[in-house]
Parts: structure tokens; C-alpha cells; sequence
């Protein structure tokens, strides 16, 4: 019964809740709320994300949170197959828009970002990676963003602000020649962004639990590995492991010195 | 089974999610009323609110022309009707228009107004039947609106003034 229930709701979370919280964070990474009026601008994901969220899908496979030959494969049901595909699909979008929801709308600032997200994940490609690793890796990446974007920058060119921030601000403009220009928004843009993220990186934490076994969603790499083997090479590898283990040290008995009496 | 019913379940729920949100981005909505509003325009239950309308036209006959605009705005806040449109555009048309010269900001407003009514009305041209109104064809009031943003040399003409607005 117990195997059953969790059985259930693995299927609920992989086919149901996953998708939907990514495509939450879809609808509310682009979304700003203008700071005169209080209204709504949807932006959509610029192209510069969309090629960040490949990147990224690829470091996710790199890190073995998505493990594909398990999503998608020609043992699995056309089904399974096509509810895996629309869940890379929505995990894509979502993405997209978390780093659209961390970019600078535009100026030398976008750029700035855009260069410094690819950098990043195009570095992470190389690295040997975990998933414990790499999740903790992205959450580090949205939440310095996050807080350089929404923090910092949101004070610095804020309307409502002191007049030292505005002095800075303007400084920053005057210094720049005017290509640190950023959009100012309402302070539930900065809110709507830490939801957003939130969702995402509790998104990617139920992806690497999902389909996996709860016991263990965090084993070792070379585990993980010696898991995919067929069972021939599975025994040979235990062989070998049993093989080379140490001889046992012949107890050597501590003969007494002798005295000299 | 359950497995199957829980996979199908969950992709027309999160596929009606995913239409959804590509419906959001696309209309663009600025407040929660709006998405309300286009939401209505899209099941095809849209109304102008006639009330609203009506008192815009009270204004306009009165040549209060940016007060029977507002009102207008007011009562087809999707910008889905032709005819209030249409109404628009005239508006921008008579406020605009001068017997020396022609506001050209107006003008341009009017243009887009007008096409947005020639746009929702694309089934059969647009005609309205107001004997208070000179043109009664989107056409006409678009071919009026375009000569008052050209400029040519018969803008120089003094008998110019003797022209009448429409």
C-alpha cells in the first residue's frame, strides 16, 4: 500500500506539480509592474535567454539532474515519453524566463549580465559536477543576480530614493556616458523575481528527486554510474573490487625481546 | 491504469496552463481588469458598454472632443469595436483639423484609430449611418485623415481656407 501511495505521487509530482511549477515561473519571469501606475508588462524571454536555458539544460544533463536514457527512451510508453518531452519543454521555458528575470531590461548592464551568465555556465560545462553540487552552484548564480539586480541596482536608480542614492545613480549614468542606463520598477517587481526563482530552484530540488529512489537522490557519481552498467559488468566490477582488496597482514607475533639478564 | 489517467490528466491541465500563459504574453494585458476584458474578447462575449457609448456621442455632438474620446475609451477598453473606433478616429479628425493647418499629432492618432477600425471590421467594409457625420465609410475618414498628414504644395494654396470640415 505504502510502495502504491508512493508510487502515486511520484507520478503526481513528475506529471502534474513539475510542470506546473515551471510554467508558473514562465508566466512570472517576465512579468514587471510599472512603478508610476501599478500596471503590468510582460516581457517576453529575449534571445540572449533562450540560449542561456540551453546551456543550462545541458548542465543539467551534464549534472545528472535530468537523466535523459531514464525520461526518454524506446522501452518507456509513448505516453511516459511524451509527458517526460513536455516536461524538459516547460523546465526550458522556465529557464529562459528566471534569467529573464534576473537581466537588466537594457543598456550596457544587460550585456553586462548576459556575458557574465554565459561565462559561468559555459565554465560549468567543463566541471566535473553533482547534482547536490549544481544545484547548489544555480542557486548561488539566480541568488547573486537576483540581489545585484533587484537589490542593488533597484536602490541605486530608484525615484523614491534618497538623495544620495539618486546622486549615485546619476553619477553611475554621468560616468557610464549613459550606458548603465536601467528601467526602474515597483517593489513588487523585486518580489514577484524572488518568488519566480524560489519556485524554480524548488522546481530543479523535486526534479532531482523525481523518478528516482527517495532513499538515495544524492549517490555518489561513481554509484550512479556503476548503477547504469549491465549485470555482466556490474559482476566484473564487484570482481575486481573484491580482488583488489588488501591482503590481510599476517599477524605478526611480537615475540618477546630478550632481557638481558 | 492510474498511472495513465494521472499522464493524461496532467498534460491537458498543464497544456491549457502553457495556451494560457502564450495567450498572456501575446495580448499583452496591463491590469488584472484588462485581462478580464480580453479574456471576454477572445470567448467573443465582448460588449461595449452602449451607456457609456452614448453619452461619449452627447459629448461629441457637443464638440467636447477629448471627453467624448475618454468616454469611449471607457466603454470599449479592449479597442474591439469598429464602430467606437470609428468614432474615435473622428473625433481626432474634427479636433484636429483646422482651415490654415491640420494638427498633425491628432491626425496621426486618428490614422491609427481608423485602422484599427478598418482592422475589426475586415468581414465587409465599415459604414456608420450618423446623419450628424459627413463621411460615414472608414475609408473616406482614412483618405481624409492621410491628406492632413502629407504635406504637398498645395498646402500653400490661400483658397485653402475656404475649405469646409467634414
Amino acid at each position: 500500500m505504502t510502495a502504491n501511495n508512493r508510487s502515486r505521487n511520484r507520478e503526481l509530482v513528475e506529471h502534474v506539480v513539475l510542470p506546473v511549477l515551471f510554467l508558473t515561473v514562465t508566466l512570472l519571469g517576465g512579468l514587471r509592474v510599472v512603478a508610476e501606475n501599478g500596471t503590468f508588462i510582460f516581457i517576453a524571454p529575449p534571445l540572449v535567454t533562450l540560449v542561456l536555458a540551453v546551456l543550462l539544460m545541458l548542465l543539467l544533463v551534464r549534472g545528472r539532474l535530468v537523466t535523459l536514457h531514464e525520461w526518454v527512451g524506446h522501452e518507456l510508453p509513448p505516453l511516459t515519453n511524451i509527458a517526460h518531452i513536455w516536461l524538459l519543454i516547460t523546465l526550458f521555458f522556465a529557464s529562459a524566463q528566471s534569467f529573464n528575470s534576473v537581466l537588466p531590461e537594457r543598456g550596457l548592464l544587460n550585456w553586462l549580465f548576459s556575458f557574465f551568465f554565459l561565462w559561468t555556465l559555459w565554465n560549468n560545462q567543463f566541471s566535473s559536477l553533482d547534482p547536490r553540487r549544481l544545484l547548489r552552484s544555480l542557486a548561488i548564480l539566480f541568488g547573486t543576480a537576483f540581489v545585484l539586480k533587484h537589490m542593488l541596482l533597484a536602490s541605486l536608480y530608484s525615484p523614491e530614493g534618497g538623495w544620495l542614492k539618486r546622486i549615485a545613480g546619476t553619477l553611475l549614468q554621468g560616468v557610464s556616458l549613459g550606458t548603465l542606463d536601467a528601467s526602474s520598477f515597483a517593489p513588487a517587481t523585486g518580489y514577484i523575481s524572488f518568488f519566480t526563482l524560489t519556485l524554480y530552484v524548488s522546481g530543479l530540488i523535486l526534479l532531482a528527486f523525481a523518478g528516482k529512489d527517495e532513499t538515495e537522490p544524492f549517490a555518489h557519481p561513481v554509484i550512479e554510474e556503476y548503477r547504469q552498467l549491465p549485470a555482466a559488468d556490474r559482476l566484473a566490477v564487484r570482481e575486481v573490487i573484491l580482488d583488489d582488496q588488501p591482503e590481510p597482514v599476517a599477524r605478526v607475533e611480537r615475540e618477546p625481546t630478550p632481557r638481558n639478564d | 491504469m492510474q498511472s495513465r489517467v494521472i499522464q493524461i490528466a496532467g498534460l491537458a491541465f498543464t497544456f491549457g496552463y502553457a495556451v494560457f500563459i502564450v495567450w498572456i504574453y501575446a495580448t499583452e494585458p496591463r491590469t488584472f481588469k484588462e485581462v478580464a476584458t480580453r479574456a471576454e474578447v477572445t470567448a467573443g462575449t465582448y460588449q461595449v458598454n452602449e451607456e457609456k457609448f452614448n453619452s461619449a456621442l452627447d459629448l461629441f455632438r457637443r464638440e467636447q472632443f477629448r471627453a467624448a474620446r475618454d468616454e469611449w475609451q471607457r466603454a470599449d477598453p479592449a479597442q474591439g469595436d469598429a464602430r467606437t473606433q470609428f468614432y474615435i478616429a473622428y473625433s481626432f479628425y474634427r479636433e484636429g483639423w483646422g482651415r490654415v493647418y491640420s494638427d498633425q499629432q491628432l491626425f496621426k492618432q486618428g490614422l491609427e484609430a481608423v485602422n484599427r477600425a478598418i482592422a475589426l471590421s475586415s468581414a465587409s467594409p465599415l459604414f456608420v449611418e450618423d446623419p450628424n457625420l459627413h463621411m460615414h465609410s472608414a475609408a473616406e475618414l482614412k483618405a481624409e485623415l492621410e491628406q492632413g498628414t502629407e504635406r504637398s504644395w498645395s498646402d500653400v494654396n490661400p483658397l485653402k481656407v475656404l475649405r469646409t470640415r467634414k
